[in-house]
């Protein structure tokens, strides 16, 4: 292992740390000495999948393991004291007081029934001496310095009453409140739009460089070692890899499974050609669609598809990219018709899908197929594997039982799924294996067009790859047509001939997928972009791996 | 070992089905293991303690309590067991119904639930069965009524909540009917809280049964039945005469006891994910990624 | 118009709109309780007037009756009259003590209203209290315990383990007061203030009243507690476990926070379910009251509900389960409006 900063002392330290969970069939080692330091002003990354330990890792290190879990061996020292030998007291003030842990999914982490200045002045209290009001001016001014508007008003809001990127911000502050010198920030940002994420991170960051603190980020996502860390560690079931700079890293891994994890990160080359000369007529033609929700109040009213227009040729994939809100999922949903759209027209290979009749438009069903966001809830929890992939088949064609068993192991070997997982119920599979089974739905019936609702959201580094990659080799073979929603702009560039980006119900602009990405027209497309985080190793990072004052402070 | 094995070798599952197996017992064989007539008054033999001739003592009218005990499942279970039945039957399908149509006769009978419901439900029990006269049929049918609102909002409740997930979207991209969606998909997920309810609803039945005879609202001397006996006695329990009251109470306890427990069991039992976890390690990593919603 | 309300609606304060926007479903639901009472006696097979008169009636003292309860009208004219009667607070006259239903149940009223308040903070302390200990010390005594109570409280019925109380207590053990009454029959009551004779004894500064009406509630109370508290001790259980092992438990201990404060914000977010059982609990207080007044010799409510059913006294039975109604619907207004005040989430 690499000697941190020459003579610092590192702040903290984690010496061959093993943790074990006893469960009614043993014990699961869940960390293998884990090894690392982290030097003043570091940014430290830990990536890792599902399962890695990166959590328990976080936990372990204020000595807050959850229940069954307990450390086997190893030491941490928090400015070299072992936090074994503290007192319970000690441990207390060192929670938050000298480490500050900010966690995934900021709402969850408020108390819903106080408002997030109490909770940060609650905070404050528990970590110092200072009054009620004095507590609450620094609360305050915390939601200032965290990039709250408003922070006076903010802070007597209830955390439900609060975006998640907000809800965030005040998880922040709670954490900087007392002024402590190492951050944890486990998967801070994820279930954020990317936006939103970056400019979190952006402010995580740049606080702590000012503040002069030592982060360790964990995250699934490599897009974030590259762009915030100085070092990264690479974490797989239990254990430390890879621990090295993260430039090194993105130019050359060392450990097999870093270099797995990086090819599977990285954007594929443009899907097949398309149709020379688009002589081809369109298959499915969008105009002017537009779906209207009632507001809160009534007379109110959202709209949330607004005058929306596409077309997508026979074998090619238009990808419809935006944020959470900006009403994507609604076309797709308009689509299938599973919410009637308000006016407009969508034809579809000459139907006009809008005017069909529910009754007369279930026939269609079989050529026109959705791929649900959400792998597990997309599925009935009380149903096989077998069934699930059936189900389509046995509403939409007249075959034989026979025939729809082996059309059924068919799909599912199309989608790279042993046949004995027909027998398994969705909560037996990993989420990977549930998307591959709504795939296997939406192309059981052999559809000319199909809707992919967010394909790569929410899995692991590699899951996600097989993901594109099993799409990107449906796009070849069976010449499919495809409407891909996604807020994912890097996995669009593996997979899509066209764009177009929606902001708050409309298309604010479309195009070639290479046209749009090179040379973005519209400002929120830029603002889109710029919030990508690609790993390609000649990518600049967003904010400076070193603070320029690091080496004046300590020099 | 299977789940489902695993599910019943519980200790609580072991109590609650041997309960129902005795019960089952002493239904069909009632006359064979009881002593004597449940029904046959010996003057002679008024309020005998315990002994080796009255294993549980006799009461004012010189009944044999151990035999009433024994007859008195048959009353207390028929009325139990046919009052939730009849409440299922009915409260499963409107709650389904209710649930999935949303309209004026859906709020109409959630309105008329509303009305019912806002009696202390004993309270609605005792009145119903005075006016409609005191028979058997008649307490089984008033308990009914009781519990279908319970039913029924419970299906409802599920219903409204898993008609939104998504798979029922999946399932309608799938050409699926509204019949197809309520029968193959709702109800089979909606279910499982219904059937831990039938369980429950027997031993509130058994419960309400008892109580509404006690008060003498509900059947009649002489029949055999729990509540009944316990109110034989109440008058010389303050004397020290302890065993007419005593043991008819504590068949109520184990009866509604056995249903609560079996409740238990059907829980672990329906719920596939609940089952495999006596199977399966838990989850360790505490926050896997797509769990942020 | 409309705008206009709605405009002014919004500027009311969040509390007094819950107020108000509960109270206003209250009057259909009232309704409905109505409509239910008098069906119910609709039920009654036969005659209503045959049955009030009993079978030796003259057919012209029958003939009297139905027109004087007005039976020879349409429904829903004798619907409206008896809606009408109800809000003057004439609910019929007693067949069995001859008095007004409305004067009957006013007597009685306190003695049950007692009985039920004690009962309901004994079952609350129990239940919260044991659920609270046995979530925060899991595998500990108190937890071993709450898991057997839990089982068997709700499988014990009311009126048996009154009686076995009284078995032990009173004849056995002979230290609890004998169960005839509120109070001593040597003693006076109280001179009436809140109804409440272990209040009144106090107000009146007698001693040796409130001593006899307190003995006289302690087996009644506890029998109430022992069966209701159960289910309110699972149902916190599972509330305030949810609560202690959530995300924001969780992270208000990794930021430090004393156990102390974590506490109290985790109590503070299992109230609204706990409120809404404590709703439920006085419904069934309200039933279990009618078995424990029985066997006490309460004289309240439920006593005389008894009555009433032996003696097939309807009117007194309506009048009964009209009040046990409203109070139940009276309570669960107040319980809505708590759960609505101390839960910022719900939208008005």
């Amino acid at each position: 292992m690499r000697a941190p900063e020459e003579a610092m002392k590192p702040v903290l330290a984690v010496e061959r740390l093993s943790v074990s969970f006893g469960t009614p069939h043993g014990e699961t080692k869940v960390l293998r000495d884990v090894e690392f330091t982290l030097a003043p002003n570091e940014i430290l990354g830990i990536v890792g999948e599902t399962g890695a330990g990166k959590s328990v890792l976080a936990r372990a290190i204020i000595d807050l393991l959850p229940k069954g879990g307990r450390m086997t061996s190893g030491e941490v020292r928090v400015n070299g004291k072992p936090v074994g030998k503290m007192t319970e007291a000690e441990r207390r003030a060192m929670r938050g007081g000298q480490i500050a842990l900010i966690g995934t999914n900021a709402k969850a982490l408020l108390d819903p029934v106080e408002t997030v200045g109490n909770q940060i002045v609650r905070v404050l209290q528990s970590h110092s001496r200072l009054n009620r009001k004095a507590a609450w001016t620094k609360a305050v001014q915390l939601l200032a310095d965290v990039g709250i508007v408003n922070p006076e008003q903010r802070a007597r809001a209830y955390p439900h009453e609060l975006s998640g990127g907000m809800a965030q911000r005040v998880v922040i502050a709670m954490a900087l409140v007392t002024e402590p010198k190492i951050l944890l920030a486990d998967d801070a940002t994820l279930g954020l739009d990317a936006t939103v994420s970056v400019q979190v991170l952006d402010m995580l960051v740049q606080r702590s460089r000012e503040l002069g603190l030592s982060v360790v980020l964990i995250t699934h996502d490599l897009g974030i070692i590259a762009h915030y860390c100085n070092r990264v560690a690479v974490m797989r079931e239990g254990r430390v890899v890879e621990l090295r700079e993260v430039s090194e890293f993105l130019k050359q891994p060392e450990a097999v499974y870093s270099r797995e994890l990086l090819a599977a990160a990285k954007v594929r080359p443009i899907p097949t050609l398309r149709s020379i000369g688009g002589s081809e007529m369109a298959l499915l033609e969008v105009s002017n669609l537009v779906k209207i929700f009632p507001g809160n109040r009534p007379g109110q009213v959202v709209r949330a598809v607004d005058h929306v227009s596409f077309t997508i040729k026979r074998g090619e994939t238009l990808a419809l990219v935006g944020e959470s809100g900006s009403g994507k999922t609604t076309v797709g949903q308009c689509l299938v018709r599973l919410i009637e759209a308000s006016s407009g027209s969508i034809r579809f290979d000459g139907n006009d899908l809008l005017t069909t009749a529910q009754a007369r438009f279930r026939p269609l069903r079989r050529r026109i197929q959705m791929v649900f966001q959400e792998p597990y809830v997309a599925l009935n929890p009380r149903w096989r594997v077998r069934h699930l992939v059936d189900e389509p088949l046995r509403m939409l064609e007249k075959m034989s039982a026979d025939e729809r068993l082996k059309r059924v192991h068919q799909v599912l070997d199309l989608v790279n799924m042993p046949a004995h997982y027909a027998e398994r119920f969705p909560h037996e599979l990993t989420a990977g294996e549930q998307k591959r089974v709504g795939m296997a739905r939406a192309l059981v019936t052999e559809p000319d067009f199909v809707i992919f609702d967010e394909p790569t959201t929410a899995l692991d580094i590699r899951v996600r790859g097989q993901i594109i990659d099993l799409v990107r080799d449906l796009q070849t073979r069976m010449k499919l047509s495809a409407l891909f929603i996604t807020h994912d702009l890097n996995s669009v560039r593996s997979l899509a001939h066209d764009v177009a980006v929606m902001n708050r119900g409309r298309i604010v602009e479309a195009g070639s997928m290479e046209t749009v990405f090179s040379d973005p027209k519209d400002p929120y497309t830029a603002k889109l972009l710029s919030a990508e985080l690609a790993i390609e190793h000649e990518t600049e990072a967003r904010v400076a791996r070193r603070p320029k004052s690091a080496e004046e402070r300590v020099g | 070992m299977t789940s489902f094995g695993f599910a019943l070798r519980r200790p609580a599952a072991i109590i609650g089905l041997s309960l129902l197996f005795l019960q089952i017992v002493l239904i069909i064989f009632a006359p064979a293991v009881s002593p004597y007539s449940p029904t046959e008054a010996d003057p002679l033999a008024s309020l005998l303690p315990p002994s080796s001739t009255h294993w549980l003592g006799t009461d004012i009218s010189g009944m044999d309590i151990l035999s009433r005990i024994i007859f008195a499942t048959r009353i207390n279970l028929l009325i139990s067991i046919t009052s939730v039945a009849l409440a299922f039957v009915i409260g499963v399908p409107l709650g389904l119904l209710v649930g999935y149509y949303r309209g004026f006769l859906s709020g109409l009978i959630m309105r008329i639930f509303d009305f019912v419901q806002a009696f202390p439900i004993f309270v609605l029990g005792m009145a119903l069965v005075s006016v409609m006269g005191q028979e058997i049929w008649n307490v089984a049918t008033v308990l009914a009524v009781l519990f279908i609102p319970i039913f029924a909002r419970l299906i409802r409740a599920e219903v409204l909540s898993l008609r939104e997930r998504p798979f029922v979207a999946a399932a309608r991209c799938s050409g699926a009917t509204d019949v197809d969606i309520m029968f193959r998909h709702l109800l089979p997920n909606a279910l499982m809280p219904a059937m831990v309810q039938v369980s429950i609803s027997i031993g509130m039945a058994i419960l309400l049964t008892a109580g509404l005879s006690f008060i003498g609202a509900g059947v009649r001397m002489p029949t055999p039945e729990w509540g009944l006996m316990v109110s034989s006695g109440a008058q010389q329990m303050i004397l020290g005469v302890w065993w007419v009251s005593l043991f008819p109470g504590l068949a109520i306890v184990l009866a509604v006891l056995c249903f609560a427990l079996l409740g238990d069991v059907v829980r672990d039992l329906m719920d596939p994910m609940k089952a495999q976890q006596f199977a399966r390690d838990p989850e360790i990593d505490l926050q896997p990624i797509g769990d942020n919603r | 118009m409309i705008i206009t309300f709605r405009r002014q609606w919004e500027v009311l304060p969040r509390s007094l709109q819950i107020i108000l926007g509960r109270l206003a479903l209250v009057v259909p639901q009232m309704f409905g309780v109505l409509l239910v009472t008098f069906f119910l006696i609709r039920l009654l097979p036969g005659d209503p007037a045959v049955l009030l008169l009993g079978n030796m009636a003259t057919p012209e003292a029958v003939e009297q009756l139905r027109d004087r309860l007005g039976l020879n009208d349409s429904i829903w004219t004798q619907f409206l009259v008896y809606c009408g009667n109800v809000l003057h607070g004439d609910l019929g006259v007693s067949i069995f003590t001859s008095n007004p239903v409305t004067v009957d149940l006013m007597e009685r009223g306190p003695a049950t209203i007692e009985l039920i308040f004690y009962g309901m903070i004994l079952t609350v302390v129990i239940g919260v209290a044991v659920a609270v200990i046995s979530v925060r010390k899991p595998g500990g005594t108190v937890d071993i315990v709450s898991r057997f109570y839990g089982l068997a409280a709700g499988a014990i019925p009311d009126f048996w383990i009154g009686l076995i109380l009284i078995y032990v207590f009173f004849t056995l053990l002979g230290w609890a007061a004998a169960p005839f009454g509120r109070i001593d029959v040597f003693l006076n009551a109280p001179p009436p203030v809140t109804g409440f004779y272990t209040i009144d004894a106090l107000l009146a500064g007698d001693f040796d009243a409130f001593r006899s009406a307190a003995g006289r509630l302690v087996l009644p109370v506890i029998t109430l507690a022992i069966v209701n508290a159960g289910g309110l001790m699972k149902m916190t259980q599972s509330v305030f476990s949810g609560v202690w092992e959530s995300d924001f438990v969780r992270h208000a201990r990794a930021c430090g926070v004393p156990e102390r404060v974590i506490m109290r914000a985790a109590l503070r977010n299992s109230l609204p379910p706990i409120i809404t059982m404590i709703g439920f609990l006085v419904g069934f207080l309200l039933g279990a009251a009618v078995l424990v007044e029985t066997i006490f010799s309460w004289g309240g409510l439920g006593q005389y509900a008894v009555q009433a059913v032996m003696n097939s006294d309807y009117p007194a039975l309506q009048g009964f389960i009209l009040v046990a109604a409203a109070f139940t619907l009276l309570v669960y207004l107040v319980v809505d409006i708590l759960y609505e005040l101390v839960d910022p989430r719900i939208k008005v």
